[in-house]
This record gives C-alpha cells, sequence and structure tokens, in this order.
C-alpha cells in the first residue's frame, strides 16, 4: 500500500537523485515525514511491536532455561545469527516501505543482545553482574537506536533503564541495603533524554519525564525526606509556569507536542501527595492543612492557566482533585466515622466531584466549539 | 537516513554488538584455557528458592576471610571499605587450596610458585578487628544448571564435600572451570 508517507520518500529520494535537493535536506526531510508518519500507528504495526516483544521475551526465557539438547556454542552461534539478521533485516525491510516490521525486526534483535549478554553470564557462571548485565543492555540498546534512528529502540533502551531503577531498588540484584540509592538513573535519563531529540523519538521523552517522577517518588519514600518531595514540587511548578507563560520557546527545547505542563502537574501532585503524608503522620495538623490547601490551589491553578488547551491535563487534574478529596479525609475523618460514614461522605465527594467536572467540561467544550 | 547508509549502520551496528560479546567469550575461555587450576571446598549454603532460575549458590571457605590473615591494615581503621582484596591461596594436603595471606587492594610481591592469588571484592561495612571474619566474593559464587537440577545438587551437597575447581587468570580474576562431588566430576565446563 503506497501512503502518503511512502510516496513523499519516494519522491524525496528522486529530487536528491536529481540534485534538486541535497543529501542533508532529503535526510531531514525523510526523517520529517517518518516522525510525523508514525503518529498515526496503525493496527498492523502495534501488532507487529506486540509480536516483537513477546519474540523477544521467548528468547530471554528459553536462554533462562539453559536447554542442554542445544551445546551452549550453537545457542551462543543463534542468538548472535539472530542480532544479525534482526537488525540488517530490519534496515533492509524499512527501505523497502514496511517501518513497522523494520523496527519490530530491531526490537527482537534488541531483544537477542540482552539476551546473548545473559547466556555468556550464564556459561562462565558470572555472579553479581546481573546490575552491570542490565547497564550494558540498556547501553547497547541506546546504541542501537541512535545508530539507526529508531525511536522504539529509545523507547525500549528507556523500558531497560527504568526496569533497572525498579529492580535495584526491589532487591532484585541483591543489593537494596549495600549500596546507596541508584543516583546513576539520572544521569542515564538524561543520557537518554538527549539521545531521544536524535532518534526524533517523542513517547520516550514522556516515558523518561514519568520514570523521573518515579525516581523521585521512590528517593523520598527511601530517605524519607521532606526535601526530596518538595524539590519535585518546586520543580514541577517551575516547569508548569515556563511551559504556559512561554509555550513556544519551551515546546522548541523539550519537543512534547505541548504535553510539558501535563507531566509538570503529575510531578506537583506525585510531590504533594508525598508531603502531605509525611506532615500528617495519621493526624490532621497545621501543615496538613497548608500541604493541602497548596495541592488544591495548585489544581485550580493547573486547570485555569492550561485546561483550555489540554483535555488530558483537564483529566489528570480532576484524578488528583479526587485524591486530594480523598486524602483530606482519610487524615481528617478516619479515626472518627466507621465504615457507613465513609461512603456516604465518598458519595457526597463524588457528586461534588462531578458537579465541578461537569461546570468545567461545560465551559471548555463552548468555546473549543466556536473556535472549531 | 536512506536506505543504503541505513543498512550499512544495521551491519555495522550488529557486528560491534557481536564483537562486544564474543570480546567477553573469549576472555573467559582464555581464563579456562590458561589460568592456573586450583581446587576449592565449597561449603553446604542456605536453602533458597531456586524456581526462578537454576542455579545452586555456593559459599567456599575463602568466602569467609579471618581478618587475622590481612596484612596490611591501615592502623585505626574498624571497618571495610568497599574494593578490592587478593588473597594468596596455597595448596593443602588434602589437594584443596586454602587462603594463606591476604592483601586490601594489590599484594605487594608476585605470588610464589605454588601459590596463586585471586582477586576478590570486600563490601564495605565489615568489622576489622583482629578476631573476626568477613566475607568476600569473588565472582564465582553462582553455579548455573539444566533446569530441574539445582535442588538435588544442592542436597547432596549438604551432606557430603563438594569442590569446585576453579581457573585464576594472571590479573586474579577467577573462573569456574568444574563442579566436583567428592572426586567424581559433575560438571566440566567447556571453554565456549
Amino acid at each position: 500500500m503506497a501512503s502518503y508517507s511512502t510516496r513523499v520518500r519516494q519522491d524525496i529520494a528522486r529530487w536528491a537523485e536529481n540534485g534538486l535537493i541535497d543529501a542533508a535536506t532529503a535526510d531531514a526531510l525523510a526523517r520529517d515525514v517518518e516522525a510525523n508518519d508514525r503518529r498515526s500507528l496503525s493496527f498492523g504495526s502495534i501488532l507487529a511491536m506486540m509480536a516483537a516483544l513477546l519474540f523477544g521475551a521467548a528468547i530471554l526465557i528459553f536462554v533462562a532455561a539453559n536447554w542442554e539438547a542445544i551445546p551452549r556454542l550453537a545457542r551462543v552461534v543463534s542468538l548472535f545469527a539472530v542480532i544479525l539478521a534482526g537488525y540488517v533485516g530490519g534496515a533492509v525491510v524499512k527501505t523497502r516501505g514496511h517501518p513497522a516490521i523494520g523496527e519490530a525486526l530491531w526490537i527482537v534483535a534488541a531483544a537477542a543482545f540482552g539476551g546473548a549478554i545473559a547466556l555468556v553470564g550464564q556459561m562462565y557462571h558470572l555472579t553479581g553482574d546481573e546490575s552491570s548485565a542490565v547497564l550494558t543492555w540498556c547501553a547497547g540498546t541506546a546504541l542501537a537506536a541512535v545508530m539507526l534512528r529508531s525511536s522504539p529502540l529509545t523507547v525500549a533502551a528507556v523500558g531497560i533503564a527504568v526496569g533497572w531503577l525498579v529492580m535495584t531498588l526491589l532487591g532484585g540484584f541483591r543489593l537494596f541495603g549495600q549500596t546507596d540509592f541508584p543516583h546513576l538513573y539520572v544521569g542515564m535519563a538524561v543520557i537518554l533524554f538527549l539521545l531521544s531529540y536524535c532518534t526524533l523519538s517523542r513517547p520516550a521523552r514522556h516515558l523518561i519525564l514519568l520514570s523521573l517522577i518515579l525516581y523521585a517518588a521512590l528517593f523520598a519514600a527511601d530517605h524519607d525526606m521532606l526535601q526530596v518531595a518538595v524539590a519535585l514540587v518546586v520543580v514541577s511548578a517551575v516547569l508548569f509556569a515556563a511551559a504556559v507563560t512561554a509555550p513556544g520557546p519551551v515546546e522548541r527545547i523539550v519537543q512534547l507536542g505541548g504535553r510539558l505542563p501535563l507531566h509538570a502537574l503529575i510531578g506537583f501532585l506525585t510531590g504533594m501527595a508525598m508531603i502531605q503524608f509525611t506532615v500528617a503522620d495519621g493526624e490532621a495538623n497545621a501543615n496538613f492543612a497548608i500541604a493541602s490547601a497548596v495541592a488544591l490551589s495548585g489544581i485550580a491553578a493547573a486547570i485555569v492557566l492550561a485546561g483550555r488547551e489540554s483535555r488530558g491535563l483537564r483529566w489528570i487534574a480532576y484524578l488528583g482533585f479526587a485524591f486530594e478529596l480523598v486524602i483530606v479525609y482519610l487524615v481528617t475523618m478516619q479515626t472518627m466515622l466507621g465504615t457507613a460514614g465513609f461512603f456516604l461522605v465518598a458519595a457526597v465527594f463524588l457528586a461534588v466531584l462531578a458537579f465541578v467536572i461537569v461546570r468545567i467540561e461545560k465551559r471548555w467544550a463552548a468555546p473549543a466549539l466556536q473556535g472549531g | 537516513m536512506t536506505g543504503r547508509k541505513l543498512v550499512v549502520s544495521a551491519l555495522v551496528l550488529a557486528l560491534l554488538q557481536i564483537g562486544f560479546l564474543g570480546w567477553i567469550v573469549a576472555g573467559r575461555a582464555a581464563i579456562l584455557r590458561n589460568g592456573q587450576e586450583v581446587l576449592l571446598k565449597v561449603e553446604p549454603v542456605d536453602p533458597r528458592d531456586l524456581l526462578r532460575g537454576d542455579y545452586i549458590y555456593l559459599s567456599y571457605d575463602i568466602s569467609r576471610l579471618p581478618v587475622s590473615l590481612i596484612a596490611n591494615i591501615p592502623a585505626g581503621q574498624t571497618t571495610s571499605d568497599d574494593g578490592p582484596v587478593t588473597v594468596r591461596l596455597g595448596k593443602d594436603a588434602d589437594g584443596y587450596w586454602r587462603a594463606k595471606s591476604a592483601w586490601l587492594g594489590k599484594a605487594p610481591d608476585a605470588a610464589a610458585d605454588g601459590e596463586v592469588d585471586i582477586a576478590g571484592h570486600l563490601s564495605s561495612g565489615w568489622s576489622l578487628t583482629a578476631d573476626t571474619t568477613l566475607s568476600a566474593d569473588y565472582g564465582i559464587e553462582r553455579f548455573y544448571l539444566p533446569e530441574g537440577e539445582g535442588l538435588a545438587i544442592e542436597k547432596d551437597m549438604r551432606v557430603r564435600p563438594f569442590g569446585v575447581r576453579v581457573a585464576v587468570a594472571k590479573s586474579g580474576k577467577a573462573q569456574i572451570k568444574a563442579l566436583m562431588d567428592g572426586d567424581t566430576m559433575l560438571f566440566e565446563e567447556p571453554l565456549y
């Protein structure tokens, strides 16, 4: 099927050949077409990506099974073959106009690289190396993403990095309690964020921002530190202000499709929730009241300042509002009311919430209809 | 990126990744081929869940290092820092190799004939008072088995002595060569 993007790409190739545009321009144009093409994910490409993920998981589990019927040299060589065939085959398929299948093949190759690292560790009984093995896998995938200018591979590298962070903290590598908090993650996130510009991977940038919020939350929980949560709130608020006051320049830098306020709001709400839990300490007090007031006014400010442009932001704000209602209730009333009381109050809260949402949605919907 | 350039990058990338893996394999195989061979006693291990991946957790008698063996503890230091430790092994009459002396960091002189230096790692926080022992690891604490064989072997290990033949490179890097049940060889590792 010759889609618009396929035709444009053929045209670009022809223009480049005829000397109408130079190679750099052709490259930039082709990448722009591709990046915008990806925005409309087709059902087929989603299926191809799922198949690739399943295939990758099969490789990893097959390695873990350590099946003796196949000599391990043969296992290593076949994994090498999958790596080679996946990367090169994917590139060939992609240049022939099937980008989704090409990207899926690259994901399989990246999984095979991870599987081969695990297999080598198993062959030579390497211990205590899971952490560095996963880091190596992440680095190899990031390298592949840059060399092939692949957005899915960038997302995969971010996913592996997040997996590393979570597994390190959960003690999957038997490191917890022995080493410090994995601050290395911040460095990895920064590098991957920079790489995502090179690979035109907006999804990777979204994922990195969300993972950094997760990182901050885990750090605050692990160290029981109010400062981390406060820092998260302040940074989020500053980012939000920057994104709202100067949308043009900020968008040129972060290139998130105007969704930076959304991330900032999520970060703000996460940080505020941690502050509220910390200062409340099981009972209502003045600090908790202040924190709750800040959180609620932050939500209101977010809706007023950026709610008109973004439906997603409004819904995050509603979720945050609902969460605030629950948390305020839990802290202030918990000790006094029984289950029936909780249901009654919850019903009232939901009614209030519904009323507020309906009012706001109606208010924003009218101008949007006129404008559109 | 134009078509041919993309394919060439993919090829270069695949060769880079395969080369990297091959380099690790070659390094490990070199230790197995050229390293000095020592036989270490393995101690019974704590029971652990083997369902997740089939390996047995090995604890050597050199895993627990008496502090009195360490020759160069800085004066006034009471707990260990995270860092390397070098342990000099010598062969005893029963054929097993045991720790004879040890240093934080590198050994001051080369090992004599009949002795081998093995490189280990010490985590921080172990007490360095003279009559205590601390726990070092050497990167050989795990032995992967075919699926389903871990439990039986671990059970046997608790009733009779097992040994592990280890190849030690000049750098002190150790590599498991074979798992021994007394005198019978259970698993011998091929080079690749």
